[in-house]
C-alpha cells in the first residue's frame, strides 16, 4: 500500500509536460501499418484478404481523425452496410492517439499473430508515454480509440468473410482451358467466394465485369495461342530492365521453393501491401499530416479491397488457364515462368486491377504527378524504384506480370481498365471531404 | 485407506525397482559392440559446403551403405561400408568378432568418388565375389563413375568396370545382380536417380522415354563365352526415363514361376515398378494390376516371406513418424488437390508410409502395413526382412534418421526472415542450419504371428540413436543368427552381436554351390519343411537400402530341432529335394546332389466358369465432398450399386435387379432357363436415371402377389428433401415390367443407406424402417431415418415420431435389421453405423419401438457397415454379426483409448464442424493436420505461433472449448467380429481372427444352410490421409467348436474390387453369391 501511494504521488508530482506535438504527421500509423504488413507475411493471408485487413484497420484509424474535425467527413454511413455513427471523444482524449489506438485495436483483431501486434503496440506506447503524455489522457485516448475500433469490428463482422471460411472450397473441373493447380505446390484455388464478400462501394463484386478473355484454343492460329507465345516469347528474349520490373513487382506473399525433399516458403508483401506502403511513402512525401496519412490509407485500402472483389468475381467467372499451364502443354513441357504463378485463375491480373485503382486513387488525393521514390521492396532484398506520376507505376506494376510470366496480355490491359473504372467509381461515390461530398449529393 | 495408499506407492517403488534390476541385468539380444573392439572404424562424415549441400543435391544426406560376402572363401562373411566424402572401406573377417581393414591393399577405396550402394556377387563365374560400387559421378565437383572390382584371389581387386561396359557416370543408387535370363550367368539391374525437379508433375506416360541418366539393365555375356555386360534396357521393357528416383531395388520371384522379377522403389511422385519377367527377355511393369497402393517417397525396399506361404511379400520404407509430436509438426500427405493432380498425371495411390504388400499368390497383394502395425518408423531407408530372434517367424529391421529434417512445418512455412543484407551463400547456409536435425533409433520390429509386429528396438538393445542408412545382415561369427551392420551418418558404423543362440532357438544355415556361372546360386530359393511348417528364403545381393546382404541363408527355426525335407530351386528353374537334416548346424547344398523332382507350378488363376450380366456400375460423382466438409473422413457418394434378387416373373428362376449410379438407370435382368441373364427395359429407369442407387429389395408391397421393388436413392451431393434424394416404389406388372407411383412414398429425401422390410404394426401388410447414413454436408449430424408403414394398398405414411418419438436421433445409420433377437415372438429392430453402438429397439405393447440397453453391446460402437443376425455357433441364440472398419487403417480404437468425433459448430460459422482425434501413444490428437484443422476453423491459427507449439497438444481441451458430451461420439471398437448371446440375454464379443480384419466389411450374408458368413470388403472413399483400403475384397469363414475357420474362395473377383453388396443366388441349378461392385462389373463366388 505504502508503495502505490508513494508511485501515484511520485507521478502526481510530475510537471505537466506539453505533449500536442507527440504526435504530428502520419509516421506512427505508417509505422503500425508496416508491423501488420509484416503479420500479414508471417500470417501468410492471401492478397484479397490482406487488403481487407488494410481496409478496415485504416478505416478505424480515420474515423477517430474525422470524429471532431469538420474537415473529414465520417465514412461510416457512406459505406454500404454501414451507419451514420457520431463519436463524441472526451475532453482528455488525444486524439492522434486515440486515432492509432484504434488502428492497432482492429488490425490485431484481423490477423492471428496478436503477440506480434502487441509488442509493437506496447513498445509504441512506451514511446510515447515517454513524450509525457499524462495517464488519464494516455489510458482516455485508448479507450476512444476502442470505442471507434468496436464500431469497426461490428460493421466488418457483417462482410460475409467469417461465414465464407466454411463456403465450399474450390473444385478443379478439369475442363480444357480451365484453370488447374501449378507447380511447384499445387495449391488450391484461394478465396473462390470472395466475391461473396460485401462490398464498401461497389454496388455488386460484378459491377465492373472486364471484356471477357479471348477464346480458350489449342490452334496455333488462334488469338489465344497467340496471347500465350507472345508470353512465351517475352519470357525467352526479356532482357534485364523487364526482368528488374517483375521482381520488383512479384508482391509474392508465398513463394514455394523446392529443392527435393526440402521446402520453404518465401514470403513478400502482398500487391495491396505494396500499395498501402506507396500510400505511406507518399502521404510523407506530400507532408501529409497523421490525419492526412489516415485518410489517403483508407482511401487507398478502400480502393484495393474493392478491385480484389471486382477481380475475384472475374477470376472464377472466367476460370482461365494459367500461361505456365497452357504453356508447359501445348509449347514448351520445360518452360517455368520467371515469377512462380500464383494459386487461382489467370483473368484478370490481380496486380493490374488493384494497383490502377489504388493508383487512381492516390492520383485524386495527392495529383497524379508525383515524384514517388518507391522503397517498399527494399527490406525483401530489392531495389529502389522511381517513378515521375502514379500512374507510370500502376501501369508498371500491371505489365510487370507479363513480364513474370504469369497473365497474358489481355489480363492486363483489361485489368488496368477494370481497376480505374472501380477507382473512379469510388471516388466519385464516397468522400472525405465535405464539399466533394456535397458536390456528389 | 491412507495405509493402502502408502501400501501401493511402497509396492509401485519396489516394481520400479525391480524393473531397473531387471533391465541391468539382462542382456539383450543384440549388443552394440565398440569399434576398438572389432577394428571397424568405419563412420561415414559429411559436411555441407556451399558448393554441395542438401539445397544443390537433393540426396546429399542418404548416406552408405553395406554389403557382405565371404570374399576369400574362408567360411568367415567380410564386410564393404561405402562413403560419401570418406573413402569405402573393405573389412576382412578375422573370426570372434575381428576385422581387419585391407582396403588400400585390396583397392577398393572407391577413388574418392561419392559412394552410394554396393553389392557383392560373383560377376565372372570364377567362384569369388567381386565387389559393385554405385556412385554419384560428374556434378558440381564429384568426379564418380561406377566401379566394378573384380576380385583377383589374392586378396586384392582391379576395377574392371570400364572393361566390362558397367562404368556407368551418374546418380547410381545400388545394382543388383540376378540371372533375368536363366542363361546362367549374373546380369546386373543398375538403379540410378534422377536429379530433376521432382515438384514439378509431368504425365507419367513419360515414363516410356528414355533418358541416358535413367536405371539400366545390363545382360552378362559371361555365358556366351565373352567378357563384359551389354546394355538391353529398351528391348527388355524397363524405364529409364527422368520420373524415376529410384532408391531401392530387389529381386525375387512373385509370381511363383521359376524367373526372377523386380521390384524398383522410386522416390516422389512416379510409381514403383513391379517388373513381371515374360521369360523371354522382356520385362512387363505390372504394379497397378497387382497392387492397390504404394508408399509415396519409397525408400529401400526388401523382398521375402514373411507368412510362411513361400511366397514373397513386398516392403518398402517411406517417411511416417510415430511419435505424435514429431508427426504434428511435420507434413503429412497430399492435401486432396494435391491427391487428385497426381492421379490426373496418370499415377498410382501413394501414401506416405512404409507399405507391406502381402503376396496372395494369386497375382494379387494385400497392403497391410497399417494392420501389421508397420507403418511408421519415421524418415526410414533401409528395411531387411530377416529372423532376428530364430524364433521361426521372420521379422523386420528398419534404419531412418536424416540429419536435417526438411519436412518440418515450421522450417517451411516460418523459417525464412528476409534479410537483404545476406548473399545468397549465407542465405542458404542459413538455411541449413535452420533444418532441424532430430536423432532417433532405429525400428526391430517383430513378428509376433498373424502378420503382426511390435517395435522391439529397445528390448533388443538396437535403440542407439543415430542418422542409419545401409544395413545388412550376415552371419558374421557362425553361431547359426544373424549379426545386423548398419551403415551411419557421422557416427561409427553400428556392429551388433547377435546372442540368440543362447536362446536355445534352433537355425539352419544354408549355402549353396551351383553349377553354372552363377556360382553362389543367386536367384535360388530354398524352402524347408517340418511337419506343417514351411520356411523358405532366395539367395540374393542387394536388399534394403543401396546394401547387400551374402548369399549364405540362415533359417530361424525356433523349437524345430528336425527338417524333414528341403526343396532348392536354382536359380536355372530346376528344383531338387534333399533328405532330412537336423536343426542347428551349416549345410552346403550342391547343384545335383539332390532328387530332381517336377516343377509343379500352381496357378491360382480367376478361370472358372461364372454366370455373366452385362452390366457395369458407372459411379459419378459431381460434388467433390471433401471440397464441401473439408475434414469428412469418408466419402458416402461410393455405396452404389443397388442390388435386388427375386423371382419377379414367376418362372421359378431368380432374377436381378442393379441400381445404377448418378444418371445411370437402373436394369432389371431376367434369369432365362440356361442361367443366362437379359435386361428388361423399363423406360421409367430410364427417367429416374439422375438419382443415385444405392440399396434396393424385392417385396409385395401392394398385396397383388407380385414383387414390387423398393430402390433408395443416396450419394451425398443434394440437400436433404433434394427430389434426387427420393426414394421410389415400383410396382411390378409379374413379367419384367414396373409401374411408378410417385405418392406411394412421404417425400423424403435422405441419403438412404439400408431397408429393413417388415410388418410392423401386424396388420398383414409389409412396413419399411429406411435408415440414412448423412446429412449431406454435414458428416456427423444425425440424418432423418424413418418409419414407414403401409397403408395396405402399397402406400406409405411417414410414422416415425408415433413409433419412435420426435426426439430420437438414430444417428449415423449404415445397417437395420428386423430380427427375434430374444425369441419372444416380436422382432426387434436392430441397427448401427458409424459412431454408434449396435442399437435394439423393442417394439412395446403400445406400438412403440423403445430402445433397450443391452449387456455386452455397450461399447459396440464403431464404424459398423452392416449386420447380420443368425445363430451363428449353433446354440439356439441369435448372434449379431458387425462388419466395421477392421483393424487395416490409421484409426484405431479400443476401450482404453476410443476415438472420438466431436461434431459442433466450434466457430460459430453456421457450418458444424466435425473433428476426430485418436491416440497416437498416450496422446488423444487430432486425425487433421493442424493445417487442414485451420481451415476448417481458422481461429486455431491464433492458439499457436508455431507448429512446435501446436504439437505439444495432447487433448481436445488443449484445441477446444465447450465441448458438448451430447455431440461427442467414441468408437470404441472397429474390429469385425459377432457378438455372440449368452443364455441370459446378454452377448459377448468375439472378433474375426486377424486375417479377417484386414478390410472394411461393407456388406456380409450368412448362408444358413452351408453355415457360411461371407464378406464383401474393401473402400476406397476415405480421405486421403486415411488412404484407401482395398486389401481384401471377399473372404468367407465357418464357425465351429468354438473358432473360426477361413475357407477357400472360388470367386473371378480380384482383391482389389470395392464389392458394395451380396447375395445369394441360384443360376441354372447351381447355388453363387452375386457380387456386384461400385464403379465395375459385376462378379461371383461360389457358395
Amino acid at each position: 500500500m505504502i508503495g502505490i501511494c508513494l508511485l501515484f504521488s511520485v507521478i502526481s508530482c510530475q510537471k505537466k509536460v506539453d505533449y500536442s506535438n507527440a504526435i504530428t504527421d502520419g509516421t506512427y500509423l505508417a509505422d503500425a501499418q508496416n508491423r501488420i504488413t509484416e503479420v500479414i507475411i508471417h500470417d501468410i493471408f492471401s492478397p484479397p484478404v490482406a487488403a481487407r485487413i488494410y481496409s478496415y484497420s485504416s478505416l478505424a484509424a480515420y474515423e477517430v481523425a474525422a470524429s471532431t474535425d469538420p474537415n473529414y467527413v465520417s465514412l461510416l454511413g457512406q459505406l454500404n452496410g454501414s451507419e451514420k455513427t457520431t463519436f463524441t471523444p472526451s475532453e482528455e482524449v488525444y486524439l492522434p492517439l486515440a486515432s492509432l489506438a484504434a488502428y492497432y485495436y482492429v488490425g490485431t483483431s484481423l490477423i492471428f499473430s496478436e503477440d506480434m501486434m502487441n509488442e509493437h503496440r506496447d513498445a509504441t506506447y512506451a514511446e510515447l508515454k515517454e513524450k509525457g503524455i499524462p495517464e488519464d489522457v494516455f489510458e482516455a485516448s485508448i479507450a476512444f480509440g476502442k470505442e471507434v475500433g468496436d464500431a469497426i469490428k461490428a460493421y466488418y463482422a457483417k462482410d460475409n468473410y467469417h461465414q465464407s471460411r466454411s463456403f465450399p472450397k474450390f473444385t478443379v473441373t478439369g475442363e480444357i482451358g480451365t484453370w488447374e493447380p501449378t507447380p511447384p505446390a499445387y495449391m488450391e484455388a484461394i478465396e473462390p467466394h470472395w466475391n461473396k464478400i460485401r462490398t464498401f462501394v461497389l454496388d455488386s463484386a460484378a459491377q465492373f465485369k472486364p471484356l471477357a478473355p479471348p477464346p480458350f484454343s489449342t490452334d496455333p492460329n488462334s488469338e489465344f495461342y497467340k496471347v500465350a507465345k507472345e508470353v512465351y516469347d517475352a519470357a525467352v528474349n526479356a532482357g534485364t530492365e523487364q526482368k528488374e520490373i517483375a521482381l520488383f513487382w512479384d508482391c509474392n506473399p508465398y513463394k514455394m521453393n523446392v529443392k527435393g525433399h526440402v521446402m520453404f516458403a518465401e514470403k513478400k508483401i502482398t500487391p495491396g501491401g505494396h500499395w498501402m506502403s506507396i500510400a505511406a511513402i507518399a502521404s510523407k512525401a506530400a507532408g501529409k499530416d497523421w490525419k492526412g496519412t489516415a485518410e489517403t490509407f483508407v482511401l487507398t485500402g478502400i480502393a484495393l479491397n474493392e478491385a480484389f472483389i471486382s477481380c475475384w468475381d472475374e477470376k472464377y467467372r472466367s476460370n482461365l488457364i494459367r500461361p505456365e499451364t497452357y504453356i508447359n502443354q501445348y509449347i514448351d513441357e520445360e518452360w517455368v515462368p520467371l515469377l512462380q504463378t500464383p494459386p487461382f485463375p489467370e483473368h484478370t491480373s490481380g496486380h493490374s486491377v488493384a494497383s490502377s485503382a489504388a493508383g487512381y486513387t492516390l492520383g485524386q488525393l495527392l495529383g497524379d504527378e508525383f515524384h514517388l521514390v518507391d522503397s517498399s521492396e527494399v527490406a525483401y532484398g530489392l531495389p529502389v524504384r522511381e517513378y515521375n506520376s502514379f500512374s507510370q507505376a500502376y501501369k508498371e506494376a500491371a505489365i510487370s506480370r507479363f513480364y513474370g510470366g504469369i497473365h497474358y496480355m489481355p489480363a492486363i490491359d483489361y485489368g488496368v481498365t477494370q481497376g480505374l473504372s472501380v477507382g473512379e467509381f469510388i471516388w466519385n461515390n464516397i468522400s472525405t471531404k465535405p464539399d466533394r461530398l456535397a458536390q456528389s449529393n | 485407506m491412507r495405509f493402502m495408499k502408502v501400501f501401493n506407492y511402497f509396492f509401485l517403488f519396489l516394481l520400479v525397482s525391480l524393473v531397473a534390476c531387471d533391465e541391468k541385468s539382462e542382456e539383450t539380444l543384440f549388443e552394440l559392440l565398440p569399434g576398438d573392439q572389432t577394428g571397424i572404424q568405419f563412420e561415414n562424415s559429411l559436411t555441407s559446403t556451399n558448393e554441395l549441400n542438401i539445397l544443390e543435391y537433393l540426396y546429399f544426406y542418404n548416406g552408405g551403405g553395406v554389403a557382405a560376402g565371404d570374399i576369400n572363401n574362408d567360411g568367415l562373411i567380410d564386410l564393404y561400408f561405402t562413403g560419401n566424402q570418406v573413402s569405402n572401406k573393405l573389412y576382412l573377417n578375422k573370426g570372434d568378432f575381428k576385422f581387419e581393414d585391407i582396403t588400400e591393399q585390396a583397392g577398393v577405396t572407391g577413388s574418392e568418388g561419392w559412394s552410394t550402394g554396393a553389392s557383392m556377387a560373383d560377376v565372372n563365374g570364377d567362384g569369388l565375389l567381386d565387389i559393385y560400387v554405385s556412385q554419384v559421378g560428374d556434378y558440381l565437383g564429384l568426379q564418380g563413375k561406377n566401379k566394378l572390382y573384380i576380385n583377383q584371389g589374392d586378396g586384392t581387386f582391379i576395377d574392371l568396370a570400364s572393361e566390362y561396359g558397367v562404368d556407368f557416370v551418374g546418380f547410381s543408387t545400388q545394382a543388383a545382380f540376378f540371372d533375368y535370363d536363366r542363361d546362367g550367368d549374373l546380369d546386373m539391374y543398375l538403379l540410378n536417380h534422377s536429379i530433376k525437379s521432382p515438384e514439378v508433375f509431368s504425365p507419367s506416360k513419360n515414363r516410356i522415354n528414355p533418358d541416358e541418366k535413367g536405371d539400366k539393365l545390363f545382360k552378362n555375356l559371361a555365358s556366351e563365352g565373352e567378357r563384359g555386360f551389354i546394355e538391353v534396357t529398351e528391348e527388355a521393357g524397363i524405364y529409364s526415363s527422368i520420373l524415376g528416383f529410384g532408391l531401392g531395388v530387389g529381386i525375387e520371384d512373385f509370381n511363383n514361376d521359376g524367373w526372377p522379377d523386380i521390384y524398383v522403389s522410386n522416390d516422389f511422385t512416379e510409381n514403383d515398378y513391379l517388373y513381371l519377367n515374360q521369360q523371354d527377355g522382356t520385362f512387363v511393369e505390372s504394379l497397378e494390376n497387382m497392387i492397390s497402393n504404394t508408399s509415396r517417397y519409397s525408400m529401400g525396399n526388401d523382398l521375402a516371406d514373411l507368412n510362411g506361404d513361400g511366397l514373397p511379400e513386398i516392403f518398402t520404407t517411406d517417411m511416417l513418424p510415430e511419435d505424435p509430436e514429431i508427426w504434428m509438426k511435420s507434413v503429412g500427405e497430399d492435401k486432396s488437390e494435391v491427391y487428385q493432380i497426381k492421379k490426373q498425371f496418370g499415377y498410382n495411390d501413394q501414401y506416405v508410409r512404409n507399405h507391406l504388400q502381402v503376396n496372395l499368390g494369386n497375382g494379387d497383394f494385400s497392403e497391410l502395413a497399417l494392420f501389421s502395425g508397420v507403418s511408421a518408423s519415421d524418415w526410414s531407408w533401409s528395411p531387411l526382412i530377416f529372423d532376428m530372434d530364430n524364433d521361426g517367424l521372420p521379422d523386420i529391421h528398419v534404419t531412418n534418421g536424416i540429419v536435417k529434417r526438411p519436412n518440418d512445418l515450421d522450417f517451411i512455412q516460418y523459417s525464412q526472415e528476409v534479410d537483404p543484407n545476406t548473399n545468397m551463400d549465407q542465405l542458404r547456409r542459413k538455411q541449413i542450419d535452420m533444418l532441424p536435425s532430430v536423432l532417433l533409433p532405429n525400428y526391430a520390429f517383430q513378428n509376433t504371428g498373424d502378420l503382426q509386429f511390435e517395435n522391439k528396438a529397445t528390448t533388443w538393445g538396437l535403440d542407439q540413436p543415430s542418422y542409419s542408412n545401409g544395413s545388412t545382415y550376415a552371419d558374421l561369427d557362425n553361431d547359426g543368427d544373424l549379426d545386423l551392420i548398419v551403415n551411419n551418418l557421422n557416427q561409427p558404423a553400428f556392429i551388433y552381436r547377435n546372442s540368440t543362440e543362447k536362446s536355445g532357438n534352433h537355425f539352419l544355415s544354408v549355402d549353396l554351390k551351383e553349377n553354372s556361372l552363377n556360382t553362389f546360386g543367386i536367384g535360388s530359393k530354398v524352402s524347408l519343411f517340418a511337419k506343417d511348417k514351411t520356411w523358405s528364403q532366395t539367395v540374393s545381393n542387394a536388399r534394403g537400402f543401396q546394401s547387400a546382404v551374402s548369399p549364405n541363408l540362415v533359417f530361424g527355426l525356433g523349437e524345430v530341432s528336425q527338417i524333414d525335407s528341403i526343396a532348392v530351386r536354382w536359380s536355372d528353374g530346376n528344383i531338387e529335394s534333399f533328405p532330412a537334416v537336423s536343426a542347428n548346424q551349416r549345410l552346403t547344398i550342391k547343384q545335383g546332389s539332390g532328387k530332381s523332382i517336377q516343377n509343379e507350378i500352381e496357378i491360382n488363376s480367376h478361370s472358372d466358369d461364372f454366370p455373366v450380366i452385362a452390366w457395369e456400375h458407372q459411379e459419378k460423382t459431381d460434388v467433390d465432398e471433401v471440397k464441401r466438409e473439408y475434414l469428412i473422413p469418408r466419402s458416402f457418394a461410393a455405396i452404389g450399386p443397388a442390388l435386388a434378387v427375386a423371382d419377379i416373373n414367376n418362372d421359378g428362376l431368380e432374377d436381378v435387379y442393379l441400381g445404377g449410379a448418378k444418371d445411370q438407370a437402373g436394369a432389371i435382368f431376367l434369369q432365362n432357363s440356361t442361367g443366362e441373364f437379359e435386361q428388361v427395359q423399363n423406360q421409367i429407369f430410364i427417367q429416374m436415371a439422375k438419382a443415385e442407387d444405392v440399396v434396393a429389395d424385392f417385396a409385395d408391397f401392394n398385396r397383388d402377389g407380385i414383387l414390387d421393388l423398393y430402390v433408395g436413392s443416396g450419394g451425398n451431393e443434394n440437400e436433404s428433401g433434394n427430389l434426387f434424394l427420393f426414394d421410389r416404389i415400383y410396382f411390378g406388372k409379374g413379367n419384367g415390367q414396373f409401374q411408378f407411383f410417385p405418392n406411394a412414398l412421404p417425400p423424403i429425401g435422405e441419403n438412404t443407406s439400408t431397408l429393413a422390410i417388415h410388418d410392423l404394426d401386424q396388420d398383414g401388410d409389409l412396413d419399411i424402417f429406411v435408415g440414412a447414413a448423412v446429412v449431406s454436408g454435414d458428416y456427423g449430424a444425425s440424418p432423418k431415418s424413418s418409419i414407414l408403414i403401409n397403408q395396405g394398398n402399397g402406400q406409405f405414411r411417414d410414422a416415425t415420431d408415433k413409433w419412435l418419438g420426435s426426439s430420437t436421433q438414430l444417428g449415423m445409420v449404415n445397417s437395420a435389421v428386423w430380427e427375434d433377437l430374444d425369441n419372444d415372438g416380436i422382432n426387434e429392430l436392430v441397427l448401427s453405423g458409424d459412431w454408434q453402438k449396435i442399437r435394439v429397439f423393442k417394439n412395446s405393447q403400445n406400438q412403440k419401438l423403445e430402445e433397450v440397453q443391452i449387456r455386452g453391446l455397450e461399447n459396440s460402437a464403431g464404424w459398423i457397415q452392416t449386420l447380420e443376425i443368425a445363430d451363428i455357433n449353433g446354440d439356439g441364440l441369435k448372434d449379431i454379426f458387425a462388419g466395421n472398419l477392421g483393424l487395416n487403417s490409421k484409426l484405431k480404437a479400443s476401450r482404453e483409448k476410443p476415438l472420438w468425433l466431436y461434431h459442433q459448430d466450434f466457430d460459430s460459422n453456421g457450418q458444424a464442424d466435425p473433428l476426430i482425434f485418436h491416440y497416437m501413444e498416450n496422446k488423444l490428437v487430432p486425425f487433421a493436420t493442424r493445417d487442414d484443422l485451420i481451415k476448417q476453423i481458422p481461429s486455431l491459427k491464433k492458439q499457436h505461433n508455431s507448429y512446435l507449439q501446436y504439437s505439444q497438444t495432447s487433448k481436445p481441451e488443449d484445441l477446444l472449448k465447450n465441448l458438448d458430451p451430447a455431440n461427442s461420439f467414441a468408437v470404441y471398437e472397429l474390429r469385425s467380429g459377432v457378438y455372440f448371446q449368452k443364455p441370459d440375454g446378454s452377448f459377448q464379443f468375439e472378433p474375426l481372427p486377424y486375417s479377417g480384419q484386414w478390410s472394411p466389411i461393407m456388406k456380409s450374408y450368412w448362408d444358413p444352410e452351408s453355415k457360411r458368413l461371407h464378406l464383401a470388403g474393401n473402400f476406397s472413399g476415405f480421405r486421403v490421409d486415411l488412404g484407401k483400403n482395398n486389401a481384401l475384397s471377399v473372404q468367407s469363414w465357418s464357425y465351429n467348436q468354438g473358432g473360426w475357420k477361413k475357407l477357400e474362395v472360388a470367386s473371378n473377383v480380384s482383391n482389389h474390387k470395392e464389392i458394395r453388396q451380396i447375395a445369394p443366388i441360384s443360376v441354372a441349378g447351381k447355388e453363387y453369391i452375386i457380387l456386384p461392385t461400385n464403379n465395375g462389373s459385376v462378379y461371383w463366388m461360389k457358395r
